[in-house]
């Protein structure tokens, strides 16, 4: 298939496996960190880390926005889609997050009229057709999702639909990657950037890792060669005692992202002073709210919000896991307690997260990493 | 000229999400609505949906999107690996 096979090429992936295998220094262990989710699922789809040696240990990041989402913020979202007359829609993989008391999905199956869609745009065309009922969009996802919530937000706006709102819950990636570099139970070499964010936002708001981490950065495609390539560059830059950003993903990300979706985030949504992150805590300036101009569109003012804050089970150890210091495999409950069926963690939920890629493609390889 | 279109793309877990985190799926153009900022696209597959065009102006029939939660974020470029 164009455009596909080229970037699965396996003689190129060999070669560029022998590339990092030379870059490495034995008896350094080079632990770098995949910030996005969907990284981690191509790692684990394609068996990447397989290819690297023994001492490049991947460590998965924060870079999934459902694994985030604290289950205060689901209890509100299911409140909000308990409102008489409510339609509430969201992203197929919201619904079997777990709140404090069920999920989404149990909530539709309890009568609640909830509804998942694929865009933004979806949630407006069901508010279009269903003018007697108010229709909420809980909006989640990193900058590569925002600007879709923003266009939709401005395209409501300008067709005069009123019974439409949104629940803001973006993110965005710089506060936690700070957050994770502050954190003083870390120690990364160097990270596989997040190549769709960076789409959006370019490369470089991630100067700041190099600059005052002294860590290189590479922003990857997300094809298995994409992911050889980005850790063969970060080796390539430890190697020469360079820390830089580098854009691997250059046949879709500029340098300085995309203006005009830019522009559409500036005009809809202000920075949050601060946002809980699931086992991450709060932190400050690290997510999106409606800015004053569409609070006409803002869900949280439109209605009551419960907003009551909720310790994660204490049984979970997402938070772990998130910040990259456990492996999946080490949380107490993976794959017994916690499943992709049944899950306790959000880390479980979606197939983004690290502890469903993990379950989901049999990467247990406790053999190689008890070594 | 949606619904029925966008019905038509599952979401797949096991390829991983399309809607959410860093995923973003590429599409042609097969039809423009100027008027609407709108474009008819449709995956590999034949499957079509509606993609939300404005951050990537201009935009031509044929032209190949990285499309994330029904809006394109980037036009694709014909470079190799």
């Amino acid at each position: 298939m164009k455009y596909v096979d080229e970037y699965r090429d396996p003689e190129l992936g060999r070669a560029l496996s022998a590339e990092i295998l030379s870059l490495v220094e034995p008896g350094r262990h080079y632990k770098l960190m995949e910030v996005c989710g969907g990284h981690t699922h191509s790692i684990y789809k394609f068996g990447i880390d397989d290819l690297l040696p023994e001492n490049v240990e991947l460590v998965h990041g924060p870079g999934c926005p459902v694994c985030v989402i604290p289950m205060g913020r689901v209890d509100d979202g299911i409140a909000l889609a308990h409102e008489p007359g409510v339609i509430f829609t969201c992203f197929g993989d919201m619904l079997r997050i777990p709140g404090s008391d069920g999920s989404l999905l149990e909530a539709k199956a309890e009568g609640a009229d909830i509804r998942m869609v694929y865009s933004p745009l979806d949630a407006l065309r069901i508010a279009k057709q269903n003018p007697d009922n108010e229709v909420v969009f809980f909006a989640i996802g990193f900058e590569t999702t925002a600007p879709s919530t923003a266009l939709t937000l401005k395209r409501a706006k300008a067709e005069g639909v009123t019974n439409f709102s949104c629940m803001c819950s973006h993110v965005t990636i710089v506060p936690p990657l700070r957050a994770l570099l502050d954190s003083p139970d870390m120690r990364l070499d160097g990270f596989i950037g997040p190549g769709h964010v960076s789409t959006v936002v370019g490369a470089r708001p991630f100067e700041f890792i190099p600059a005052d981490y002294g860590k290189p950065i590479v922003v990857a495609g997300f094809e298995p060669l994409d992911v050889l390539q980005s850790i063969r560059m970060i080796l390539q830059q430890l190697a020469e005692g360079r820390c830089e950003v580098e854009n691997q993903y250059k046949r879709v990300v500029h340098y300085d992202g995309n203006p005009a979706a830019l522009k559409a985030l500036s005009e809809v949504f202000e920075l949050r002073p601060h946002f809980e992150w699931r086992g991450l805590g709060f932190i400050s300036q690290s997510a999106l709210r409606i800015s004053d101009a569409y609070a006409d569109l803002d869900a949280e003012i439109r209605f009551t919000v419960p907003g009551v804050r909720v310790a994660d089970p204490k049984a979970c150890q997402c938070g772990e896991v998130l910040k990259g210091v456990i492996k999946p495999w080490e949380c107490k409950v993976f794959g017994t307690a916690c499943t992709p069926e049944r899950p306790i963690g959000t880390c479980m939920v979606s197939p983004e997260g690290a502890c469903a890629a993990y379950y989901n493609y049999g990467r247990f390889a406790r053999e190689r990493e008890l070594v | 000229m949606h619904s029925e279109e966008s019905a038509s793309l599952e979401c797949e877990p096991e390829h991983g999400c399309i809607t959410c985190g860093d995923e973003a799926v590429e599409l042609r153009v097969v039809k423009l609505d100027e008027d609407r900022g709108l474009a008819l696209c449709e995956n590999v597959e034949g499957a079509r949906q509606t993609v939300e065009t404005a951050l990537v102006l201009p935009v031509s029939t044929g032209d190949r999107l990285l499309v994330h939660a029904g809006t394109a974020i980037a036009r694709l470029q014909e470079e190799a690996a």
